[in-house]
């Protein structure tokens, strides 16, 4: 093991066992680990930003004024000098017209982001089980691929129907017919299904990070053992 | 309710993108030139963001306020990466080194002590919330898809296992759609509301 290697084996040694005070109640040691984790990485996202974005974006447009971009990075720039306002007491209320600009175009981007990446392709593949091409072989109906187009169908519908039913209840409105209690009822199933195989999925990742850390100490001992 | 010269910004950067989007390629050049402002402001708005976070921590060393000493240890990480990476770069082996060898280990450890928690999270769940139908379903899929994550009931290899397999598997997605669909619906209402000024930033 290279010099090098061991510096960096010791001090995630170090850190990881700071992390993993936790469990015994302490909170000094997890907070300096924490606090650690926030300072480098505020300063390394604060260099990307400054070296891969405005370096190229911002100030090299305006360091030469003869460039075409020259006047279109003005509008940036006069937005970003608010924005910098925003750390003095006295300039609090300028931040909010580049905030503005942020909100409106995101908002923008969200609205095409969600209809055309999630919302047209999920119903779309949703009616495209229900081509009579997949259903029927010939003459002979396929039972099991039309259940299963079913299935999804009552699925989805059933899943919106607990959102409806979660509106409902903030709204103070809950009188529901039997019929919908039980549609609500599936959609919890469902959604029920859906997280305890995301919980799972989550959890074996979590396990597989704890035998990660807990492997580093034990390699570390045994370098002194 | 929001000032007008912030509703008027902000509906028309929105405006501005929507139209560029809908009418691209013929409005590919506007779209291109909006998200490039896009980009460089939110890009300043982080920087003005870690600033203040910064400066919010030197504020509680100047006062001595109770916690002062994890405001210190933020500082003095925050320069000292501020610093080796002006010094040799964002891009050099060792300062990516560097950062690598702190930001590792802590979050790994952080996923490790989150398997720690969601364990008792799991059981407090029937604790809190009683047995419905959700959190029986919750439960039953957990155990279902942790015994399946073994892999042990897919290498007896029999046919009929097998496709019962493939059929348990495939229903985690159906909620998953219900719920993408849901909230896709939602995003979209709270972008609009955002778009026309009835929520987000800006607000008197």
């Amino acid at each position: 093991m290279s010099p090098s290697e061991l510096f960096a084996l010791i001090i995630g040694v170090a850190l990881t066992v700071m992390i993993f005070s936790y469990i015994l109640g302490d909170r000094l040691f997890f907070g300096i680990a924490t606090h650690i984790l926030i300072g480098v990485s505020a300063a390394f996202l604060a260099l990307v930003v400054i070296q891969k974005v405005l370096l190229p974006y911002l100030i090299s447009p305006l360091a030469d004024h003869t460039n075409a971009g020259f006047l279109l990075t003005l509008v940036p720039l006069a937005l970003s000098i608010l924005l910098v306002l925003m750390l003095f007491r006295r300039g609090t209320q300028a931040g909010a017209i580049p905030l503005a600009f942020l909100g409106g175009a995101l908002a923008a981007l969200a609205i095409v982001g969600v209809t055309r990446g999630t919302l047209a392709p999920q119903i779309l593949s949703m009616i495209g089980r229900f081509e009579p091409g997949q259903l029927m072989h010939g003459a002979e109906p396929q039972w099991g691929v039309i259940l299963e187009a079913l299935m999804i169908l009552l699925g989805v519908i059933s899943v919106l129907f607990v959102f409806h039913h979660r509106g409902q209840l903030k709204a103070g409105n809950v009188d529901r017919p039997v019929f919908l209690e039980g549609v609500g009822s599936i959609g919890q199933i469902f959604i029920g299904i859906t997280f305890g195989a995301l919980f799972v999925g989550l959890f074996s990742s979590a396990l597989v990070a704890l035998i990660s850390s807990l492997s580093d100490i034990i390699r570390f001992i045994s370098l002194w053992f | 309710m929001k000032r007008p010269l912030t509703l008027i910004v902000g509906l028309l950067s929105g405006l501005a993108v929507l139209v560029a989007m809908f009418v691209a390629p013929r409005g590919g050049s506007v779209l291109a030139v909006v998200l490039n402002w896009v980009i460089v402001v939110a890009s300043v708005a982080l920087l003005v963001a870690i600033a203040s976070l910064v400066l919010t921590h030197l504020r509680f060393i100047v006062k001595g306020r109770k916690g002062f000493l994890l405001s210190i240890v933020l500082v003095l990480s925050f320069i000292a990466t501020l610093a080796l990476g002006l010094l040799l770069g964002v891009d050099d082996p060792f300062f990516l080194g560097f950062v690598g060898a702190i930001i590792r280990p802590i979050e790994t450890a952080l996923l490790g002590l989150v398997a720690l928690v969601m364990m008792s999270a799991a059981m407090k769940i029937f604790r809190e919330r009683g047995w419905s139908v959700l959190t029986v379903s919750f439960g039953v899929s957990a155990i279902i898809f942790l015994i399946l994550g073994l892999g042990f009931l897919q290498n007896l290899k029999i046919p009929v296992l097998n496709e019962a397999i493939r059929f348990v598997e495939a229903l985690p997605m159906i909620g998953a759609r219900g719920l993408l669909i849901g909230i896709g619906i939602g995003l979209l209402m709270m972008a609009f509301r955002v778009l026309f000024g009835m929520e987000g930033s800006g607000n008197d």
